[in-house]
């Protein structure tokens, strides 16, 4: 590779919440682009470009949307990019962002994800309006369906996973739901919504943003001399496959595991489950959390329960997901890819707070769109040489 | 900023396009499947030697959320491929995928465009990328604005009405040589001055066709380029700029961003013989003319221009084409392709392309 | 020949305006039009940050107008469902007095003859004012603003929210294979399509007829045509507890059901079930399509209903979502 390093020098997040009715469309990204420069501490003026990511613009009734963000992200003047593949949009925008410093493009590069679904709904976006719409979760239930019999896995798992991951978002300030009393019982005892996921296994609809300001090597020793230490970027991964064809495994599928070996072979990573410290991946529906550490090789096929059921995925387990909550506890939906890599930098710079992982030197970020199709992933590193 | 020349040369080896056509019976994924094994047959390879795919579209223009999941059938993602997508013209999907290129792991990378404008009345679609609170409650669109800078031009003198009827006489006197024009004839300007305003003081002659299609542009890096194709159209610039969403806010005589552009992608660092400009309306040509430094000597559309044929979201990355073709099939040396969005050129894109000496 | 299904995408979105916007929003119903001072300038209508420097503007509100320059305009004769009038009218970009930049407002001006750049012109304002842009009916020439009669005064509380219903048809071409499918289902007979290379048959799902083979990045056309059989097995399904929103039809909860069909390795996915109740849904059940005869005898799959035989025996199936 003839690129650059990339660093990581400044992280931010709104307030996730149902109804951001506080702010327009402009100041909910503001509110994250503006936190992730003073952690970068860096000026508007200091950016020399920015990308925009998010889900589709039905969800807010705003087409190609960074047109009227330019003023609110303070791109006039400097390029601005939209990019858009569904779920894994968040993770893309990260992606682009960190190749135009890798290829030596753009020296400060301020990538910003978001959704305000309050303004619509949801339901009707994801179905362009049609009655007996799917849902996000209905397009899904039959595969989380498909991993439960075919693992025999418990029943246990998926209630298990939300209640990990809303106890986390605890620990996150940021983060939307706040169950302080849930509970297996409680999980189980929520309405059914798409057979078997249950309510309480399942994303909440918020409104949220996020932020990430990207430099390069100069910027990020500099500010590791400052007392500020970057994540490093040390590899992203793509991949797109088909929605549908006779034959396409739609749990442990080709595009995960492509991804995914992309992403460990450009880090150097031999063990991933090993060398990777703690991982956030993208899980808007709890029983993704085993099928993704299987079909991204972090576990063996049949396993990725068993970390679960173990205790493995906890904050304080041998292999942390989702510390931060994950998306089972913020999804504004067009972020929430975003928050996944940024969280995934947090630990590695150790500026997690409450959700820290102890020591985190290494960390993977993931997330998925559409018929679980497209992904990306990255790995983040308090060091260039945090792999050995 | 002035970007630094890029580490990776990246060629364009090949393209496609589709008929451009007032009304396509195609599916737009028929259509994406199309130009990709065009392109890929026109650069001598199959899809499989594609490393990385970005395609531009729009879901407003689809009429459906997700749109662009049904259009990844065509790129060929089996075995899975690398690949992206903006919601953003094809020209932004070259962009990003000329990005990619410059990481130096990979070397053949395909961008696309594609748009069934004939599916809806632009009228009720386009004040959707207008400000949700200023703009589009008011049911502002794209022609209203153009109409607005045109008269602004008008009144500082820097155009007449008679120069906008020459333009557009001129575009499609040119495209009459063009397979891929949908509109071309000979056009008398005194005649057409005679025509009604359709929004005073744009005329029908004065505004771009609805048109459905797609086109695809494949590149790759440096040697590889040369393998595939005696021929590589160089890109040697690229780069792009935005302005303030409102035009109430900017000068709407001139386009800082297309000039900013131009600058960053070293447009002006030698001459320019032709120009393909993504002008949807007849006074941007003179506008984005002086704005990109370009003077009388360089060609202007000589396709014909979108006021030919206008397929949103692949018009930009068929402005590449066209210029593309002049260094390949034509004999130029230096060409500069444009692309636009956003209401009065709020944003812009400039690629500058040269053939080998 | 080409036929042509129409769709309306609507919504009736609901803004929040944050304070900036709001402030603005509020003082329209006090008949008041205010800009935002930057620096030297004073910003019409109001943003939120400096549109050059990006800066947060600090809530330094200033009143403009009433009246003001026409900086441009154009002549919209025909008037779209989306424009602020249903007769011929102006929009213009208006530099009110005091304001640096120029707010887009229409001018009912009655005849284009009536326009010219530099023109003064005049609020109009609507009786009953909610905090929107359209509270201004238009502009109209002249230096006085025309107060209405029967105003129902400001708004009572801060304006925070505001309405926006859009609404766009389509018109788009049904592929020559989706009528080919539409006849035949017509008819009462399953229609699929198989890839010529690889031999894959593509089948219906919940989109609607996947028209091309994305293994071998093939289009398939009306010549790719196979009947199908009727017969298959229920591999996998789910239970969906509807919810409301615009455009909803349904109230109780309902399967989908992805079939298997029988001697052709094609799976129909997300069906509706006929005669199943949402207990008795299970990977294994054999099932057979259902047809109901329509307006003209013209046949509808209504879905799936189970043929009695006994469950198909196989693990593996529940896998097959495709």
């Amino acid at each position: 590779m003839s690129a650059g390093p990339c660093a990581i020098v400044g992280i931010g997040q709104t307030d996730h919440k149902t109804r951001r009715w506080d702010v327009s469309l402009g100041g909910l990204v503001r509110e994250a682009a503006t936190r992730a420069l003073e952690d970068a501490q860096l000026t508007w003026a200091d950016i020399d470009a920015v990308v925009l990511g998010k889900a589709p613009d039905l969800f807010e009734g705003v087409m190609k949307p960074e047109l009227y963000l330019t003023d609110a992200l303070g791109a006039a003047g400097k390029p601005m990019f939209r990019v858009h593949t569904a779920g894994s949009v968040g993770g893309t925008t990260g992606i682009v962002a960190s190749h135009l410093v890798e290829a030596g493009i753009h020296r400060n590069v301020l990538a910003v994800a978001y959704q305000k679904q309050s303004e619509g709904n949801a339901q009707f976006a994801l179905g362009s309006g049609k009655g007996a719409s799917l849902g996000a979760g209905g397009a899904f239930a039959p595969y989380m369906r498909s991993y439960i019999q075919q693992t025999g896995a418990p029943a246990d798992i998926g209630p298990m996973v939300a209640v990990k991951d809303r106890l986390n978002a605890l620990k996150n300030p940021y983060a939307h739901l706040r169950l302080a009393d849930i509970s297996i019982e409680k999980v189980k005892a929520s309405p059914m919504m798409w057979e078997p996921v249950r309510y309480l296994e399942s994303c909440p609809s918020s409104d949220g943003a996020c932020a990430v300001v990207f430099t390069d090597e100069e910027g990020g020793r500099a500010a590791a001399s400052d007392g500020r230490p970057p994540a490093w970027v040390l590899a992203s991964a793509v991949r797109s496959e088909p929605a549908s064809f006779p034959g396409r495994d739609p749990v442990w599928s080709q595009g995960a595991a492509d991804c995914a070996a992309d992403v460990y072979r450009a880090a150097g990573l031999t063990r991933p489950r090993e060398q990777i410290d703690c991982a956030e991946l993208y899980v808007p529906f709890s029983w993704y959390e085993p099928m993704w550490l299987e079909a991204h090789d972090l576990a063996d096929r049949g396993e990725g329960w068993k970390m679960v059921e173990r205790g493995d995925t906890a904050l304080d387990g041998a292999f942390p997901v989702n510390m931060s909550g994950g998306v089972l506890s913020s999804n504004p939906i067009g972020a929430s890819g975003l928050l996944r890599f940024a969280e995934a930098a947090l630990q590695v710079r150790g500026m997690a707070g409450e959700h820290q992982v102890d020591g985190a030197k290494v960390a993977l970020a993931q997330a998925y769109g559409a018929s679980a199709q497209y992904f990306s992933m990255w790995v983040v590193a308090g060091s260039l040489d945090a792999v050995g | 900023m002035t970007q630094p020349a890029a580490r990776q040369p990246v060629a364009i080896v090949g393209w496609a396009r589709t008929p451009m056509l007032r009304r396509t019976d195609k599916t737009e994924a028929h259509l994406l499947f199309d130009v990709v094994t065009g392109a890929t047959e026109d650069a001598g390879i199959t899809r499989a030697d594609v490393d990385f795919s970005c395609a531009g579209s729009c879901d407003y223009v689809a009429g459906q959320a997700f749109s662009f999941v049904q259009n990844i059938d065509a790129v060929g993602a089996w075995p899975p491929k690398r690949d992206s997508h903006v919601e953003m013209d094809g020209a932004w999907a070259l962009y990003e995928a000329w990005v990619r290129l410059q990481l130096g792991d990979i070397d053949v990378a395909i961008a696309m465009g594609s748009g069934r404008s004939s599916t809806a009345d632009p009228a009720t679609i386009y004040p959707m990328e207008m400000d949700p609170y200023y703009l589009a409650p008011l049911g502002a669109d794209a022609l209203t604005f153009a109409a607005l800078q045109a008269r602004v031009l008008l009144d500082a003198g820097l155009v007449t009405e008679r120069q906008l009827a020459e333009v557009a006489a001129r575009t499609r006197g040119d495209a009459r040589t063009n397979p891929y024009a949908q509109v071309s004839g000979e056009y008398d300007v005194d005649a057409l001055l005679e025509e009604e305003y359709v929004r005073a003081p744009l005329r029908r002659h004065d505004l771009a066709p609805i048109t459905d299609g797609a086109a695809a542009v494949v590149i790759a890096r440096g040697d590889r380029a040369r393998e595939l194709t005696d021929h590589p159209v160089w890109i040697t610039g690229f780069a792009h700029s935005a302005e303030a969403h409102q035009p109430g806010v900017r000068d709407l005589r001139t386009s800082a961003s297309a000039r900013r552009a131009a600058k960053a992608a070293g447009a002006d660092t030698a001459p320019i013989e032709v120009a393909e400009l993504q002008t949807a309306f007849t006074h941007e040509e003179p506008l984005l003319a002086a704005a990109l430094g370009l003077g009388p000597e360089v060609a202007l559309n000589p396709s014909g221009g979108p006021l030919a044929a206008n397929p949103v979201m692949a018009t930009g990355l068929i402005r590449v084409i066209e210029a593309a073709q002049q260094i390949r099939d034509h004999g130029t040396q230096r060409a500069l392709a444009h692309a636009t969005s956003g209401p009065c050129l709020q944003q812009n894109l400039v690629a500058v392309l040269e053939g080998d000496r | 020949m080409t036929t042509y299904v129409t769709s309306t995408v609507r919504f009736p979105y609901k803004r929040s305006l944050g304070p900036v916007i709001g402030h603005f929003m509020t003082e329209l119903t006090h008949q008041r039009l205010v800009g935002i001072r930057s620096g030297e300038r004073v910003i019409v209508p109001p943003l939120e940050w400096d549109p050059d420097t990006a800066q947060a503007l600090a809530p330094d509100f200033v009143e403009v107008g009433p009246a003001g320059t026409v900086r441009s305009w154009t002549w919209v004769a025909q008037p779209s469902a989306q424009h602020p009038l249903d007769r011929p009218f102006a929009f213009a970009l208006i530099e009110l007095d005091g304001a640096s930049t120029a707010l887009l407002h229409a001018v009912d001006a009655g005849d284009i003859a009536a326009m010219a750049t530099g023109m003064r012109v005049a609020p109009r304002w609507r009786a009953e004012r909610v905090g929107h842009l359209t509270d201004i009916e238009a502009f109209v020439p002249g230096e006085q603003p025309v107060a209405p009669a029967g105003d129902t005064g400001p708004a009572a509380e801060p304006v925070t929210m505001m309405n926006y219903d859009a609404s766009i048809t389509y018109t788009t071409p049904v592929p020559a294979t989706q009528q080919l499918v539409l006849r035949a289902a017509a008819e009462g007979r399953l229609t699929g399509l198989r890839c010529p290379t690889c031999g894959r048959v593509y089948s219906g799902a919940y989109t609607g007829l996947q028209n091309a083979c994305p293994v071998c990045a093939l289009p398939l056309g009306t010549e790719h045509a196979v009947d199908l059989p009727e017969t298959g097995t229920i591999t996998n399904y789910t239970i969906i507890t509807p919810v409301q929103y615009p455009g909803q039809t349904e109230t109780e909860p309902f399967a989908r059901v992805h079939v298997l069909l029988d001697d052709v390795d094609s799976v129909m996915a997300y069906q509706p079930v006929v005669d199943l109740p949402n207990a008795d849904v299970r990977p294994g059940v054999r099932v057979r399509a259902v047809w109901t005869t329509g307006e003209e005898g013209r046949q509808e799959l209504a879905g799936w209903t189970p043929t009695g035989e006994p469950d198909l025996d196989d693990p593996s199936i529940v896998n097959r979502i495709f």
